[in-house]
């Protein structure tokens, strides 16, 4: 039996000591005291401002660009444009530039290019002793642009009279990259045979990460070429691997870190954050002194990825006693600009939305098409949400013609364990049925149909969705994960891990698994994160992965190290390391118990034989003195798995004014195991927030000149303090076969099911049922009363 | 011009650009670097500091206004090494995420427990409706707060 083997043994036989608990976040005293340091804060010396000119059209060529007037301006150091910067391709998303080896890469972005394709578009940056003079040298930077026709919505976009955003789309009019196809069974046939097919079309909005702090890097480029760059970014290692590409710098040369915290991410700085990075570094290349920018709103809202808006085409063929029989659904989302994600994006959809129920005949095409508004990327849930408003509204509406209830008809088609389905590895767990009973529970599901009196003008309803998505990214695209472990010389322990810590408590739920594992004191426990020149590399924190996947590298990091521990201590403890453990930072013979009496007893003679214990200080010593160090090294290509979720919502409809509150929202999520129980709740509270947002209030529009209506928080309605309702977050465990200690991913999950829950409940108490969200005043208002006339 | 005011409980005296931002005289100039710009509008509540017991932000004050006048910051919250019940208690609920709302967070309701030592939790959510979170949903925010009011 192996080292290991035991470990899990002692685990199941005694229980956990660090994980499962809600230990005291790692970040917390830095945070709460502002001591914690952000990218918006860092200050080096003779360091400059930067400020970006952009475009004020939405599609136009540069016919000229005269910088002479803002360079004479005392105090601006530096001026780029395209004329100055590297003519090399990338794309701001990591995955798309590097990591995505099934597909052509499309990189189709410049730092700066002599066409501009969205109004917010980069013309040029100045780096000066202020920002109040870059912000003047920015008026002085002479442009004349050749308006070009622009379009904003992706259907029209792909016919044939629109203007050519990018050239080489191969697979039609702007659309970018290959057009995602999956498909099962023969869904055609499946629809002949089913008793009732129900199809309809979606709109989905556009949303905005909306992260606290906006983005932002510090770069600084030494004399002999190499650069550090200090950023918002949430995958430092990627970052590094496109500025590489961008300015021709070796790997090694090019230094990324959170220094160390980041205010947010949700997907908006997989890659660079915005522009930031590449900007930053270009300047201070030219200036020769460290260059700082930080986006205001308005550019963080209008010059950084958004979620991908756009419609959906969802198709169900049921039998007539509830066995859904076939599904097709079709995504066309709007890409904006340029690439970033949009290639991906549909292909999570899909996976996504085909993988919730067993269906034996499905089929799903999606695409993306570019038009000139700002690009689309990664938003927290990465495509899924967009497939299951669509999909947990036909759902509903089959349970109603069926005459069943909505819950039942999803019990009797969710997928099990083991079931076979669209994706490239096995449906490992799945504890859905137990989230959608205590989701019911929560909610009180049995009181649908019961809450309202007639003529009242405030009524209320109920409703329901469910949905799953992926633990990380493989083998959708490149994902692996390393990290060290070095036992240092008194004992305590050095975690080192390429992960950001965005606020997802990864600084805090990383070292309790390798304490648990370990068997030390989680307080001699260190980690080091988010910097490309102490950590190994890693993807990043995105695709619900960090804790799931970097975490495999953990374990197995820590496994790596004890092993090298116990092996050691064989010879001291005279007894093979199979029958070696480690407990309360105390290596012991397994068979005999750890016992107190060791230090001071006559046994406690490192070499004697006779003890029976060593601490972890004295065994590091006592290696250090005989030239020995334990390092462990965790390399993983983490498996995947599902997580699951099921929401429920309470709402009140006002029939006079449009207006939709919820009440209550139950989430019921199965996160395999919570490694930190309070973590995981804010994970879930907070991604459920944002799916009420989805679905009422938050959408970025464009006027007829593709500016955004909604830019800042002044037109673009986050939910607040007043505004969140009783939020019933519920964690089912329904212990993982993959994940670390059982654990599944949980970062998007929370935001996947929520708006069809919000519908399917304004539907249940309006009885209208609406197609598009975000269910604002103003929609739900007109939507009632063009459906009573 | 010279302006003198009280930043936790220390005089100041500084010779400052009357266009300058209070945000930016506290970060920029004293180094004070706890209180956050995240939109620079008074929309987010991040940069929110305490002027004479009332919770404002401080993107949309301008410098010259703060004379005479006495200023806490998240920084002066905690005293004498000790934590402020409120630092205490965003700890053991973990009120904390990305982190970058806190300081704005805790000063709202700090400006509100100076006030009213206890609030109901519809004082506490309206008194931290300035102050926007993206990571949280606000739950473990009003349970700390909730819980600090809740202390005799």
């Amino acid at each position: 039996m192996s080292a290991v083997k035991i470990d899990e043994q002692v685990a199941k036989t005694s229980g956990y000591n660090v994980i499962g608990k809600s230990v005291r976040r790692r970040d917390a005293l830095a945070k709460v005291t502002g001591e914690a340091m952000f990218s918006t804060d860092v200050k080096l010396p003779g360091m400059l401002y930067a400020k970006v000119l952009r475009s004020p059209y939405p599609h136009a060529k540069i016919t000229k660009i005269d910088t002479s007037k803002a360079e004479e301006l005392p105090g601006v150091k530096a001026v780029v444009s395209v004329k100055n910067t590297p003519r090399e391709k990338f794309n701001t998303s990591a995955t798309m530039t590097f990591t995505v080896p099934h597909l052509d890469p499309v990189l189709d972005q410049y730092i700066f290019d002599d066409v501009v394709r969205y109004v917010g578009d980069e013309v040029a940056a100045v780096a000066a002793v202020s920002e109040e003079v870059a912000q003047q040298a920015l008026k002085l930077i002479d442009v004349e642009y050749e308006q070009l026709p622009a379009v904003y919505d992706p259907l029209e976009a792909m016919r044939e009279d629109s203007p050519d955003i990018h050239t080489g789309c191969h697979e039609g009019k702007n659309v970018p990259g290959d057009i995602v196809k999956i498909a099962m069974g023969d869904v055609e046939k499946g629809f002949e045979e089913s008793d009732l097919v129900i199809e309809e079309m979606f709109k989905l909005p556009v949303q905005k990460q909306a992260q606290m702090e906006t983005h932002a890097a510090v770069a600084q480029v030494t004399p002999e070429g190499n650069i550090t760059v200090w950023s918002t970014t949430q995958t430092p290692h990627p970052t590094r691997m496109i500025l590489s590409k961008v300015f021709g710098v070796p790997h090694s040369k090019i230094r990324v870190l959170n220094p160390p915290y980041v205010g947010g991410g949700f997907g908006v700085r997989i890659g660079c954050s915005g522009k930031a990075e590449p900007i930053a570094v270009a300047l201070s290349m030219q200036a020769k002194r460290p260059v700082k920018i930080v986006y205001t709103r308005e550019e963080d809202f209008t010059a950084s990825d958004t979620r991908h808006g756009g419609y959906v085409w969802a198709k169900l063929g049921v039998k007539k006693d509830g066995t859904f029989h076939a599904l097709e659904l079709k995504g066309i989302l709007n890409a904006g600009a340029y690439c970033s994600f949009s290639c991906e994006v549909p292909g999570v959809m899909g996976a996504m939305g085909l993988s919730v129920y067993r269906i034996p005949n499905e089929n799903f095409v999606g695409y993306t098409a570019y038009t000139n508004t700002t690009p689309a990327g990664a938003m927290r849930g990465f495509g899924n949400p967009q497939a299951i408003f669509p999909l947990e509204s036909v759902v509903d509406m089959a349970a109603e013609k069926l005459g069943m209830d909505s819950l039942e008809l999803r019990l009797k088609n969710i997928m099990k364990t083991g079931d076979p389905w669209c994706l490239p590895y096995p449906c490992g767990s799945t504890g859905l049925a137990e989230c959608i009973e205590k989701g019911a529970e929560s909610i009180g599901w049995e009181r649908r149909g019961k809450l309202n009196k007639p003529g009242a003008t405030k009524v209320r309803g109920i409703g329901m969705g469910v949905g799953t998505h992926c633990s990380n990214a493989w083998p959708f695209c490149v994902d692996y994960d390393n990290a060290y472990i070095t036992i240092e010389q008194d004992g305590s322990v050095q975690l080192a891990t390429g992960v950001p810590d965005i606020g997802t408590g990864t600084s805090t739920s990383l070292p309790q698994l390798a304490a648990e594992v370990l068997g030390v004191d989680l307080d001699t426990v260190n980690i080091t994160f988010g910097d490309t020149a102490s950590t190994p590399f890693d993807i990043g924190s995105h695709a619900s992965r960090t804790l799931y996947a970097a975490g495999t590298a953990v374990i197995a990091a820590a496994k790596d190290a004890k092993k090298q521990v116990l092996e050691y201590a064989s010879d001291l403890l005279n007894a093979p390391a199979e029958r070696l453990d480690i407990k309360n930072s105390t290596v012991f013979v397994a068979a005999q118990g750890l016992t107190n009496s060791c230090s001071g007893s006559g046994v406690c003679k490192v070499g004697s034989g006779e003890r029976t214990s060593i601490t972890m200080k004295e065994l590091a010593a006592h290696a250090h003195l005989r030239n020995k160090q334990f390092i462990g090294v965790g390399r993983i290509v983490p498996p995947n798995s599902p997580p699951w979720e099921a929401h429920f919502a309470e709402v009140e409809v006002d029939l006079e004014t449009g207006q939709v509150r919820v009440i209550k929202l139950a989430a019921a999520h199965d996160v395999g195991k919570a490694i930190h129980p309070a973590i995981v709740e804010g994970q879930i509270e907070g991604g459920v927030l944002q799916g009420i947002g989805y679905a009422l209030s938050e959408e970025i529009k464009y006027n007829d000149k593709g500016r955004q209506q909604n830019y800042s928080f002044h037109n673009y309605f986050l939910p607040t303090a007043e505004d969140v309702p009783e939020i019933d977050a519920i964690i089912i465990e329904s212990n993982d076969p993959s994940g670390p200690f059982g654990a599944k991913g949980l970062g998007e999950t929370g935001l996947v099911p929520t708006a069809p829950a919000i519908a399917n409940a304004v539907y249940d108490a309006t009885g209208v049922r609406f197609k598009e969200i975000p269910l604002t005043e103003e929609r739900v208002f007109f939507g009632l009363r063009n459906n009573k006339a | 011009m010279q302006i003198e005011f009280k930043v936790n409980g220390k005089s100041c005296s500084l010779d400052i650009c009357p266009t300058m931002r209070l945000i930016d005289l506290l970060r920029d100039e004293l180094g004070l670097t706890g209180t956050k710009e995240g939109c620079g509008e008074g929309e987010c509540g991040a940069c929110t500091v305490i002027i004479d017991g009332e919770a404002v932000n401080s993107c949309l004050v301008l410098a010259p206004q703060v004379r005479g006048k006495e200023i806490i910051t998240v920084e002066g919250l905690a005293g004498d090494g000790e934590l402020d019940s409120l630092q205490q208690k965003f700890i053991e609920h973990s009120a904390v995420e990305c982190g970058f709302c806190t300081p704005g967070m805790l000063m709202s309701a700090k400006a509100l427990l100076m006030k009213n030592p206890h609030p109901s939790e519809e004082e506490i959510r309206q008194a931290l409706a300035g102050n926007l979170c993206r990571c949280s949903g606000y739950s473990k925010i009003i349970e700390a707060v909730k819980d600090v009011a809740s202390l005799s």
